[in-house]
């Protein structure tokens, strides 16, 4: 058992090499592959299929030239010089595509801005407008007369609707605390009619009106003396 | 006049035959004699006795207190063994037993029995099953409400709740409702919006205006317990809307409309055709439309004349004639619940008083005289009582004054307060 130790292991490795290996090809096997290859060549030879060229001469022009595993060398370096031409065309040309979608767009954006800008300066011409002519008008007690002084600012409403032809506007009607709620609502409705009527006088088509009655529902001041009422009895004027 | 002789008259009045009857109405309403009524401490079981004092007892007291014909005797009582013969010498005229017990489920019972202390007989018993949700503060108005028609033949009012019209945040108000006795408050709508003029009809269905499309629409239940839609216009604007009022059946909604041309007038719409009619002409302001109790005739406030002034006419617009004459504003109509009377308020001095007109008559009379305004008059349902808004203490709260205007009660503390309407609860 001295040498039991290396040869049973060596034993085992050969044994199991030797299974797993392909086993070498016999005599007949190879005299068999032999005469299919030979039977293959006359037949090709009879089917008048036999080369012409020889197989190992690549290159007619240098016969002499050796061939080998270098021999896709020079490929390689010519396919690489031409893919790195091939990538530099395209980052040129995408280069150059992408500048000019980039003058197209600041110039799109530049446009854009302009019109936006003009809008906005509409707007805010509309908007200042808006604020100047839509001034709140005022009423006496009990009544729903447009009063002289307030005639002006009406005359302002109907050139400001005039000046920006999609302007509409609703006239709202407000009254002071005293009163019943409900006298108070309808009251509302008569300011605000009022103001509809002598804006139609002015010209202006009544359909770009709409009204509304809050009656005493929204005071603007909450104390019970004229100076609060007379705030509170009013016309108002919003966008809508 | 001294406690003695009041005792003996009364039982003068009992022993002459008055309260022989069960049935039989035992003291008139106007007059000022009152009832003693003594209730020793109710048999409590399940209940904890303290709780029983605030939310029974004393609840109870507060609401035959305010009937104005019957007094509560709870001090220096006979012990419970006493004999009625005992009672009857402490000054009580009836003697009230009540007997309260909670189930182990929550749900409340009372039973309340009345003895005449002269008579010596039983004049009221009565069982009251409660569900565990209902307070116990309201089994003491049902009590007191059946106490007061036993003894009036006119069931009392302790039970019956305010509805109003409240600001909760500057441009939004919602409409509220609270017990009689100013407990109870409850929200009833929530569309963070202008919501004004509630009206409750006699099966509890409301009806209001709401701003919360941006224009007004008059909202509503269209049946019992139902959800809050949308009653009117039932396309397109409809121009102002306010004032609905539900016609004494619950089947037309009398409302205002306002057109372009500054004109608003009565309309009634049929909930169950969906057809509204014009009752007024389209000239000036027709607003505030009160049923008569048969739903027959309408008071309203116009400006036909000049000023506001209260009209009556017929359901359909005809006989129109002019109701007030006195007084360059007169406003806020309300026919009271039998229609003998309207209750208006007439600007004097520029501020706002209540007035009471008597149709039979033909007279008005005054109800406050204050130096701050009163507004909103609505009924109480036994129209002993008229609830208004005045702003007395600041800002607009709720109150109520007998016909005679000396007895005005602040309901609430609540502030921003108005449009109320007084409805049973039961």
């Amino acid at each position: 058992m001295r040498h039991g130790i290396y040869l049973v292991p060596a034993a085992i490795v050969l044994t199991l090499g030797s299974l797993a290996c392909k086993p070498p090809k016999t005599a007949e096997q190879i005299k068999a592959e032999t005469q299919a290859a030979w039977a293959e060549g006359v037949q090709a030879f009879k089917d008048g299929k036999a080369r012409e060229t020889n197989p190992y001469l690549n290159d007619k022009e240098n016969p002499h030239k050796a061939t080998g595993w270098f021999a896709g060398w020079d490929q390689a370096k010519i396919d690489k010089a031409a893919a790195d031409q091939a990538a530099a065309d395209a980052k040129v040309a995408a280069d150059a595509k992408a500048a000019a979608s980039k003058a197209a767009a600041d110039k799109a954006a530049a446009e854009e801005a302009a019109r936006k800008a003009a809008e906005a300066e509409k707007a805010a011409a509309f908007k200042k407008a808006a604020e100047a002519a839509l001034v709140t008008i005022h009423f006496d007690y009990d009544k729903s007369e447009i009063k002289e002084k307030d005639r002006a600012i009406l005359q302002g409403i109907a050139d400001f609707m005039k000046a920006f032809p999609a302007a509409k506007v609703e006239v709202e009607g407000h009254c002071d605390e005293r009163g019943t709620n409900e006298y108070n609502l309808a009251l509302g409705n008569k300011r605000a009619a009022a103001a509809l009527a002598y804006l139609k006088t002015l010209g202006i088509d009544e359909a770009r009106f709409t009204t509304i009655s809050f009656g005493k529902e929204k005071p603007l001041c909450t104390e019970a003396k004229e100076a609060c009422w007379s705030q509170n009895r009013r016309g108002e004027f919003k966008l809508k | 006049m001294p406690p003695f002789l009041i005792r003996t008259f009364l039982c003068v009045l009992a022993a002459s035959g008055l309260c022989a009857q069960q049935t039989e109405v035992v003291l008139s309403a106007t007059s000022s004699a009152k009832l003693v009524l003594a209730m020793p401490a109710p048999k409590v079981t399940g209940l904890d006795e303290a709780v029983v004092a605030t939310e029974f007892t004393a609840v109870l007291k507060r609401d035959l207190d305010e009937t104005g014909v019957i007094a509560m005797l709870l001090e220096r009582l006979p012990a419970d063994s006493a004999p009625v013969k005992a009672w009857k010498e402490a000054g009580a005229q009836w003697l009230l037993n009540a007997r309260l017990s909670k189930a182990a489920n929550g749900d409340l019972q009372l039973e309340a029995s009345a003895l005449d202390t002269a008579a010596e007989k039983s004049v009221f018993t009565r069982t009251y099953n409660a569900n565990k949700i209902v307070p116990l503060r309201h089994l003491a108005h049902y009590l007191a409400d059946d106490l007061v028609g036993r003894l009036t033949g006119e069931k009392g009012v302790a039970s019956s709740r305010m509805v109003f019209v409240r600001q909760t945040s500057p441009g939004v108000k919602e409409i509220f409702q609270v017990d009689r006795d100013g407990a109870g408050l409850m929200q009833l709508t929530r569309h963070g919006s202008l919501t004004l003029s509630p009206t409750v009809a006699v099966d509890g269905r409301l009806a209001y205006v709401t701003y919360k499309g941006g224009a007004p629409e008059i909202w509503g239940q269209r049946r019992k317990d139902g959800p809050h839609e949308k009653l009117y216009p039932t396309s397109g604007a409809g121009g102002m809307l306010s004032s609905p009022v539900w016609s004494p059946d619950a089947k037309r909604l009398a409302f205002v409309q306002g057109d372009r041309r500054g004109n608003s007038d009565i309309m009634v719409l049929d909930l169950a055709a969906g057809r509204a009619r014009r009752l007024t002409d389209g000239t000036g302001i027709n607003t505030e439309p009160s049923w008569n109790p048969n739903g027959t005739q309408i008071a309203f406030t116009s400006d036909r004349e000049g000023g506001p002034q209260v009209f009556l006419m017929q359901d359909d617009g005809s006989n129109l004639r002019r109701l007030t004459s006195e007084g360059l504003y007169n406003a806020s109509p309300a026919w009271c619940p039998n229609g003998a009377m309207v209750a208006y308020v007439s600007r004097f001095e520029g501020k706002f008083d209540l007035f009471v007109y008597k149709l039979g008559e033909g007279k008005a009379y005054q109800i406050t005289t204050g130096v701050s305004t009163s507004e909103s008059p609505a009924w109480s349902p036994d129209e002993r009582r008229l609830v208004f808004t005045s702003n007395r203490f600041g800002s607009s709260q709720l109150f109520t004054t007998d016909l005679s205007g000396r007895q005005i009660v602040r309901l609430t503390e609540l502030g921003a307060c108005q449009s109320p309407r007084w409805i049973r609860g039961r």
